[in-house]
C-alpha cells in the first residue's frame, strides 16, 4: 500500500510530475534569458515559460474540421504524461533511487520515443499539410537518432555490467553507484565514443536548433504543432520541458553522477542541469544554423551511428 | 571558432536593446512625423490639398467658412503639403506617437475653419484667410497681416498698391 | 470567494505577459512587413522583453498584426486566417493601409478600411509606422487584451 502510494507520489510530484515541470519551466526561462543576451537582447523575464502556459490553459482550444479529434487531443496528452512518468524513473545521484519496480533504463528509453510518436500522431491527426511535413520528418529523426542512443545505452550497460563482474545491467540505480564507486564514465576514454554520440542525440531529441526540423517555424510553421491552440498546446509545451528534464538527467545519470549524499546530491545535480542547460543548450542553439532534413539523416546515420558502434566495441573489448 | 569570441563579446557588452517603452525613444531631427496645422498662417490656396498624394487633406465648403480637414490615418508623411505651403502653415512634426485604440480612430484629424468675415474695406463676405506675405517689399508687419485678414482681394490689392509694396 | 478571485486575478495577470503574436499580410507593399520584422528579430527593438513572441500560426496567436489595405484578392483568404486565431485575440492594424487604404484608397482593387471586415482595436498609423511606434501599438494592444482574459 505505502510503496504504491510512494510510486504515484513519484509519479506526480516528486521527481516526475509537478517538481519536474517546475525544474523544466525554469530551465526554459535560464536558456530564453540567456539565448537573448547572446544575442545582445534583454530578453523575456525568467519566468516566461510559465506565464506561456497560464495564458495557453485561458485560450480556447480549436480543433480542425478534418482532424480526428479524440487522437488530435489525445496525443499531447499522452506526451505530456509519457514524459512525466520518465521523469519518476531518473535517478537524482546521492538524492533519489527510482524504485526499481517501476522500471530501469530500457523503459526510460521506450518513454523516450513517446514524444515523439505523440508529435507524429499530433502531426498526421491535425490534417494539416504543414503536419504531415512535420510528421515525415520528426519520423526521419527518430529513425536516425534512436539507433545510437539504443547503442550508447547498451555500451553503458555493458560497461557497468562487467565492471561489476556479470553482463549487462540496464539498472539506472546500479549504473549510478558503479560510477560513484568506480569513477566517472565522463572520465574513461573507454566510454568517450558513447559520450560523443550522446551528445549529437541530446539536441536532436529536444529539438533544439541544429536539429529542429520538425518544428522549425520558419519553413513548416512549427510542424506538428501548427493546428494546436489552447490547452492542448500548453500540453505539448509541459512535454518539452519535462523531456529537457529527463533528458539532461538521463545524461548526467549516464556519464557524471558525481554527487554527494543528501539534499546536497539535489543541489549538485540541479547546478549540473542549468549548467548543461546553459552551455549544452543556448549556447549551441545561438550558434548554430539549422539543418535539412537530409543532412542531419545523413549526419547521424555518419558520425553518431559510428561513434556508438564503436563505443559498443570498444567497451566489449575493454 | 570566431563564433565564441562573438559570443563572449555579446556577453560581455551587454544588451543593445532601447529601453522605449519602457524608458524615453530616440528621435532623429528630420523625422517626418505627425502633421501639424497653424490656422493663423492659412492663406487657404489650397495647393496641399492639391498634391496630398492619399487625399488625406480636404478643404470643403460650410456656411461658417473654408473648413480645412485633414486625416492622420490617411497621411503617408510624404511631406509634400509642407514643401508646397507658401506660408509654412502645415508643418511636420517629429512626433511619431500615433497608435491609438479605435475608438479615437475619428478624432485623429485636423479640423479648422477659416471663417468668413464682411470686408473691411467694401463690407463684402470675403474668407478671413492670411495673405501671402512672401515677397512683399518692404515686409509685412504683424499689424498689417491682421489688417490684410479681414480685407476682400480686390481691397487687399487696393491696399497693397496704396501701400507701394511689390508682391 | 476571495481565494478565487486572487487565483483568478492573478493568473490574468500573467497570462497577459505573455502575448504572442501572428503577422498577416492583406496585400502590403512589404514596408510595414519589413518594420515588424525589425521590431521582432533585431536586438535594438526586442519586443520578447513584453514576453511576446512571433508565431508562424494563427493557432498559437494572442495579438494579429494586419499590413496592407486588403486587396479584394486576399480578402477571402485574410478572413479566414483571422478566423483561425482562437479567442481572446486583439487586432492592431499597423501602417496607414489598413486603417484607411492609404496611398491606395478608392483604388478598384482595395477593400480598405479593414475595419469593414475585422473587428480592429488598436491602429498604429504611419507609412511604414517606425519600430517604436508598433511596439507603442502592441503595448495598447496588450492592455486591451489584459481586459478581454
Amino acid at each position: 500500500m505505502t510503496e504504491s502510494f510512494y510510486a504515484i507520489f513519484a509519479m506526480l510530484v516528486f521527481p516526475g510530475g509537478l517538481f519536474a515541470l517546475a525544474l523544466g519551466l525554469a530551465l526554459k526561462g535560464l536558456d530564453r534569458r540567456l539565448a537573448a543576451r547572446l544575442q545582445r537582447r534583454v530578453g523575456p523575464p525568467l519566468a516566461q515559460p510559465l506565464y506561456d502556459l497560464v495564458k495557453l490553459a485561458k485560450k480556447r482550444t480549436m480543433v480542425p474540421n478534418i482532424a480526428s479529434e479524440p487522437v488530435f487531443l489525445g496525443a499531447p496528452l499522452i506526451g505530456a504524461v509519457s514524459m512525466a512518468l520518465a521523469a519518476a524513473l531518473v535517478p537524482i545521484p546521492g538524492f533519489y533511487t527510482p524504485n526499481p519496480a517501476f522500471g530501469d533504463l530500457l523503459v526510460v528509453l521506450y518513454l523516450l520515443t513517446v514524444p515523439a510518436v505523440a508529435l507524429m500522431v499530433a502531426g498526421s491527426a491535425s490534417g494539416s499539410p504543414f503536419g504531415a511535413i512535420g510528421f515525415s520528418r520528426e519520423m526521419a529523426m527518430m529513425l536516425a537518432y534512436e539507433g545510437p542512443l539504443v547503442l550508447v545505452v547498451a555500451a553503458v550497460a555493458l560497461r557497468t555490467g562487467l565492471g561489476q563482474g556479470g553482463w549487462v545491467s540496464f539498472s539506472l540505480t546500479e549504473i549510478v553507484a558503479y560510477q560513484r564507486t568506480h569513477g566517472a564514465f565522463l572520465l574513461d576514454p573507454v566510454m568517450w565514443p558513447a559520450l560523443l554520440a550522446f551528445l549529437a542525440f541530446y539536441p536532436a531529441n529536444l529539438g533544439i536548433i541544429p536539429f529542429d526540423i520538425p518544428e522549425a517555424e520558419t519553413e513548416v510553421l512549427e510542424g506538428p504543432l501548427l493546428e494546436y491552440s489552447g490547452p492542448a498546446l500548453g500540453l505539448f509545451k509541459v512535454m518539452s520541458a519535462l523531456k529537457a528534464v529527463v533528458v539532461l538527467g538521463l545524461g548526467i545519470a549516464l556519464f557524471f553522477p558525481y554527487a554527494p549524499d543528501g539534499a546536497a546530491g539535489l543541489l549538485v545535480h540541479l547546478a549540473k542541469l542549468v549548467l548543461l542547460m546553459l552551455i549544452g543548450v543556448s549556447v549551441v542553439r545561438v550558434s548554430c544554423g539549422r539543418m535539412r532534413i537530409d543532412q542531419a539523416f545523413r549526419f547521424f546515420l555518419k558520425w553518431p551511428l559510428a561513434f556508438s558502434v564503436l563505443s559498443l566495441a570498444v567497451v566489449a573489448l575493454a | 571558432m570566431n563564433f565564441i569570441k562573438t559570443l563572449i563579446q555579446n556577453l560581455v557588452s551587454g544588451p543593445s536593446t532601447v529601453s522605449y517603452p519602457f524608458g524615453p525613444a530616440w528621435t532623429p531631427d528630420n523625422f517626418r512625423g505627425r502633421i501639424d496645422f497653424k490656422l493663423a498662417s492659412c492663406t487657404a490656396c489650397r495647393a496641399c490639398e492639391q498634391v496630398c498624394a492619399p487625399g488625406a487633406i480636404r478643404f470643403d465648403k460650410t456656411p461658417e467658412g473654408l473648413r480645412f480637414m485633414m486625416w492622420h490615418n490617411t497621411c503617408v508623411f510624404c511631406g509634400l503639403c509642407e514643401h508646397y505651403c507658401p506660408t509654412d502653415a502645415i508643418r511636420q512634426t517629429t512626433d511619431w506617437h500615433m497608435a491609438h485604440p479605435v475608438k479615437d480612430e475619428f478624432g485623429m484629424a485636423i479640423r479648422e475653419t477659416i471663417v468668413y468675415v464682411n470686408c473691411t474695406g467694401c463690407n463684402a463676405k470675403t474668407l478671413s484667410s492670411a495673405p501671402n506675405p512672401v515677397g512683399v517689399e518692404p515686409p509685412f508687419t504683424p499689424e498689417e497681416i491682421e489688417q490684410q485678414r479681414n480685407l476682400c482681394p480686390a481691397c487687399r490689392k487696393k491696399a497693397l498698391a496704396e501701400r507701394g509694396a511689390v508682391s | 470567494m476571495s481565494l478565487k478571485q486572487f487565483i483568478s486575478d492573478q493568473s490574468r495577470r500573467m497570462a497577459a505577459r505573455s502575448p504572442w503574436i501572428y503577422r498577416i499580410n492583406a496585400g502590403s507593399c512589404n514596408g510595414c512587413d519589413v518594420e515588424c520584422a525589425t521590431t521582432a528579430l533585431i536586438p535594438r527593438y526586442d519586443v520578447e522583453r513584453l514576453g511576446c513572441q512571433y508565431c508562424g500560426s494563427p493557432r498559437h496567436a494572442d495579438i494579429v498584426l494586419v499590413t496592407g489595405p486588403l486587396t479584394a484578392r486576399v480578402k477571402d483568404s485574410v478572413l479566414r486566417v483571422f478566423d483561425e486565431v482562437p479567442d481572446p485575440k486583439v487586432t492592431v492594424a499597423v501602417g496607414v493601409c489598413p486603417i484607411s487604404g492609404g496611398i491606395f484608397r478608392d483604388g478598384y482593387a482595395v477593400l480598405a478600411p479593414l475595419s469593414k471586415y475585422i473587428p480592429v482595436d488598436v491602429n498604429v498609423p504611419g507609412c511604414a509606422p517606425r519600430p517604436q511606434a508598433i511596439i507603442e501599438g502592441i503595448a495598447q494592444a496588450i492592455e486591451i487584451w489584459r481586459q478581454r482574459l
